[in-house]
């Protein structure tokens, strides 16, 4: 809200950082397991009198310099680029607290890049000795700038005690800090290993490609084992909210994580068949998939530790999309287009409303959502909800998905976002107030209201088909028996049983209200001319009875040979179920 | 309403950081000089087909990957400081030319590693390797171009409302009186520097090649005068494109930045007359006084420019100094490191040399 949004609804901002910090981390770790790698091969060279292995270990250094200074270093800088585009607030934040932290960094930036020259350049051109030093220099550099900005983004998941005193120590020193550092080291030294393999692979010399498969694996096994504890360690330190993320309350890192462990495994089956048993197997398509496995995992730890920290960018400080939250009540008294510096507008008329749900898309879901894009695609999320189910979601969305940030606003405001997703993104028409209060059921009004910001109402007919009314009443009040992202309904005694009633009818019931009409002898009575039943069969699939029911009254906006369903409320519920038992009948 | 975020704290008080940015961005400046000009000469050395100017250009591509390390390098620092500093114009004026400001990443690894092809194929490509440093010269440019879209746009939050236009981040500030001359002023500069790094470079090389040396001295020294004569005349247009009120700073509104300008347009006077000369190391010394004092001057201009916004006195210090002492620690602990690489270096090339 105090800064402008750069607005590419397609693409996303998530996705950029994504894609850059992944690869960036992928090259980075290396650059620091890398430079240890390099010191041991050569004094393996040295000490075994090899010249074929300082060779390997020269061309080795080689490839190390091109990829980690040009792409590793670039798009280090470009991390801080997309950062301070994408979430400007918190960059301005975390560059203001730790700005000497990121000073030091560039320090051992600088010596890092001059030892790497001076190792590349200058080998087999100076004595061994002094060389083997600049490869220290340069290790030790390295690792430094991973100490520091480990520092920084263990920060930004458990800042710990530097919420009560603002310390720069405490902050650096976070909870997360030893546990994370030692995690990264160990990915950093499984990387040399693994990047040890694709340059072995590229090696004519079979004895040296032999020799590097075995001495690479070492690196590789040994720390894949180091990693285990560190990271049972890093989830201990977690923060409640974020430790139940990790295990299982968060969609996405469930996700990566089954991605992670399968890219694990090929690491370890890769180093143990192909490092250990016959590293002539080692060929190029070999240690390539290594690689990409490697990749795979890197991105799966660093997708779960961006997921972990929401609904924050900053736990417990700023969330994703740049509200503070100490801001929160102030906004929602007072209104987030009031309280934020980048609105055009301010007030909610009939002609802005729009315009404003617009706005608040933006400022608030876009942080984490595109439209009609790959990542987390807002418009694919809401298809089934109405206007009524989106405004009561997004006015409890932080407490039913902990890792969305509150809506900031008032509940006016809530409503045009709610209009602007119903209405501007999927064209619905929203109901008229009367219609709201009138005629509809109570049951499916309480529905859309506390249910369908998860449920299609279609998938949850199986799941009622065996029970009756009062059982399931029962299941109402236990939900958080069936999952834990649920708690029990909490409405009133009649509410309940209206929902549960709802429920109930889901399934074809005999003793359902529309029964008593037939919506068959309906169609056939008003439909039947110019349509047979078969032919409709599936296009209702993925309409919602009210859905269905709204279209019956604008059937003239189909088609001009058609004009409006003239029934009566009961005949229109028969002839939408009828309708839509066409496309599940079989 | 103007459109312009709300600053955060600062550790320390805002001259430290001044001081930073003002000490680092003229070191990122030189480099980056050197990286474009460099380069720039390198080319046409390249396309004149005799003997000595391709080895010229050869030593100029061999230099250019460790160029564009430094001038990368040099320009965290600054970028930092000036965060600290003017974060809430500068993270907006980013925003809003997001795409292309992403774009100079991109471009920047494309530009870095043609630097390396040229230079580890220089040989290998033949006629095709002078169209690679064509090529990342024109990607050089293309981030200058997107730089001083940013700089630029940064001090103007007037233009800040445009966002509503353009949510997507394609905003350019090209269009504007400033933009031009500030632009070429900028890479005319650049060039002219470049020449001054060339001459450099043969020095280097003048016992094992004294023809190369003498080349790069007169090419060098050329280039430098000529660019500087009309980086003169880019610099008036720079000035009068400016408001009034800002070209005024320069001319008795404000006294040190009217003496800096004084300055400065005496140690042009004494380099172009040092450089028509031939005389390498006043026009060398004097250049790296001219590019400080004219950041300096820049320095003037943004915070006039931004001045009916914002002052530095005004950013609120939460004061906490020991990271700044750890920070100072480690810059003395990495200069030492870096002064023994360099020492080291030059004895085994010195043993090597004398083998």
């Amino acid at each position: 809200m105090n800064y402008p949004v750069w607005y590419l609804p397609e693409i996303g901002g998530g996705l950029l950082i994504a894609l850059i910090a992944i690869l960036h981390v992928f090259v980075s770790h290396f650059a620091v397991g890398g430079g240890l790698y390099l010191i041991y091969a050569e004094k393996k060279g040295l000490r075994e009198n090899s010249q074929a292995i300082l060779d390997f270990t020269k061309r080795h250094a080689r490839f190390f310099l091109l990829l980690t200074m040009v792409f590793g270093s670039i798009t280090g800088v470009g991390i801080w680029f997309i950062i301070a585009l994408v979430n400007p607030a918190a960059t301005s934040l975390l560059i203001h607290i730790f700005v000497f932290g990121w000073a030091a960094e560039w320090v051992f930036f600088v010596v890092e890049i001059a030892a790497a020259f001076v190792y590349f350049y200058m080998f087999g051109k100076m004595d061994h000795a002094t060389h083997l030093k600049t490869g220290w220099i340069y290790f030790i550099s390295a690792w430094m700038s991973l100490f520091l900005i480990n520092g920084i983004i263990a920060f930004m998941l458990t800042p710990g005690s530097w919420l009560e005193n603002g310390n720069f120590w405490i902050g650096f020193f976070n909870p997360s800090f030893w546990p994370s550092l030692i995690f990264r080291t160990c990915i950093a030294i499984m990387l040399a290993g693994v990047y040890g393999y694709l340059s072995a692979s590229f090696t004519q010399d079979e004895q040296v490609r032999t020799a590097m498969t075995r001495f690479s694996a070492r690196w590789s096994l040994a720390a894949l084992i180091a990693a285990i504890p560190s990271a049972l360690w890093y989830v201990a330190v977690l923060p409640d909210p974020a430790a139940a993320l990790v295990m299982g309350k968060s969609p996405t890192i469930v996700t990566a994580g089954q991605w992670g462990a399968a890219a694990a495994a090929v690491v370890l089956a890769i180093t143990l068949i192909v490092g250990f048993v016959r590293p002539s197997l080692n060929m190029k398509a070999t240690a390539c998939t290594a690689m990409i496995a490697a990749l795979v995992l890197m991105g799966a730890f660093e997708w779960t530790r961006e997921a972990a920290r929401r609904p924050y960018a900053i736990n417990e400080v700023v969330y994703s999309n740049m509200i503070f939250k100490e801001d929160l009540e102030k906004i929602n008294s007072a209104g987030f287009m009031h309280q934020a510096l980048w609105v055009e507008n301010r007030d909610i008329t009939e002609a802005t409303q729009g315009a404003v749900g617009e706005e608040l898309f933006i400022q608030q879901c876009y942080a984490c959502h595109t439209l009609g894009g790959f990542n987390n695609d807002l418009k694919a999320l809401t298809g089934h909800m109405s206007h009524k189910a989106l405004a009561s979601y997004i006015g409890k969305i932080h407490q039913i998905r902990y890792f969305m940030p509150p809506f900031a606003g008032t509940q006016e405001e809530a409503a045009a976002l709610a209009t602007y997703i119903a209405t501007g993104v999927h064209g619905k028409v929203p109901p008229a107030p009367e219609e709201q209060d009138n005629g509809a059921d109570p049951g499916f009004g309480l529905f859309e209201e506390h249910c369908a910001s998860c449920h299609d109402s279609g998938d949850l007919a199986p799941a009622t088909e065996a029970l009756d009314q009062a059982e399931i009443v029962t299941m109402l009040a236990t939900l958080d028996e069936i999952s834990d992202e649920m708690e029990p309904f909490e409405g009133t005694e009649e509410e309940t049983a209206q929902l549960a009633a709802f429920l109930y009818f889901l399934n074809e019931r005999p003793d359902a209200p529309g029964a008593a009409i037939d919506g068959a002898e309906i169609f056939e009575a008003e439909c039947s001319a110019c349509h047979a039943p078969e032919d409709l069969e599936g296009v209702f699939d993925a309409m919602e009875l009210t859905e269905i029911h709204d279209m019956l009254d604008t059937l003239d906006e189909i088609s001009d040979e058609m004009m409006p369903f003239a029934g009566s409320k009961e005949e229109k519920d028969a002839l939408s179920t009828y309708l839509r038992s066409l496309g599940r009948a079989n | 309403m103007h459109l312009v975020p709300t600053a955060d704290t600062i550790p320390v008080a805002w001259g430290w950081f001044q001081f930073l940015l003002l000490l680092t961005f003229p070191i990122h400046l030189l480099a980056m000089n050197a990286m474009l000009g460099s380069l720039a000469v390198g080319v046409i050395q390249h396309f004149k087909n005799d003997e000595t100017g391709r080895k010229l250009a050869h030593r100029i591509a061999v230099m250019l990957p460790l160029v564009i390390a430094f001038a990368v390098n040099f320009g965290v620092a600054p970028l930092l400081f000036v965060q600290v500093l003017y974060g809430q114009f500068m993270y907006t004026s980013s925003v809003l030319i997001g795409i292309f400001w992403i774009l100079v990443i991109p471009i920047l690894i494309i530009a870095y590693y043609g630097a390396y092809l040229y230079d580890f194929k220089f040989s290998g490509l033949g006629a095709a390797g002078k169209w690679v440093g064509v090529f990342v010269l024109i990607l050089l440019l293309c981030i200058g171009y997107f730089f001083s879209n940013n700089m630029l746009l940064m001090t103007l939050p007037d233009q800040f409302a445009q966002y509503f236009q353009n949510r997507d981040g394609s905003m350019l500030m090209s269009g504007h009186p400033a933009f031009l001359p500030r632009y070429l002023h900028m890479m005319a500069g650049s060039i002219a520097v470049g020449g001054l790094f060339v001459v450099l470079l043969g020095k280097f090389r003048a016992d094992a090649d004294p023809e190369l040396a003498e080349r790069a001295a007169s090419v060098g020294l050329r280039t430098f005068f000529v660019m500087t004569l009309i980086n003169v005349g880019f610099g008036t247009w720079y000035l009068v494109s400016l408001e009034k009120a800002q070209m005024m700073i320069f001319m008795g509104r404000n006294m040190a930045a009217t003496a800096s300008f004084v300055l400065a347009l005496l140690l042009v006077i004494m380099v172009l007359v040092a450089s028509y000369k031939k005389r390498f190391w006043p026009t060398f010394g004097a250049t790296i006084a001219l590019v400080y004092l004219m950041s300096f001057m820049r320095a003037w201009l943004r915070s006039d420019l931004l001045s009916e916004y914002f002052n530095l006195g005004q950013l609120v210090v939460e004061p906490q100094y020991s990271p700044m002492i750890f920070f100072f620690v480690c810059l003395v602990g990495g200069l030492v490191c870096v002064g023994w690489l360099i020492a080291k270096t030059v004895e085994a090339l010195a043993k090597e040399a004398s083998t």
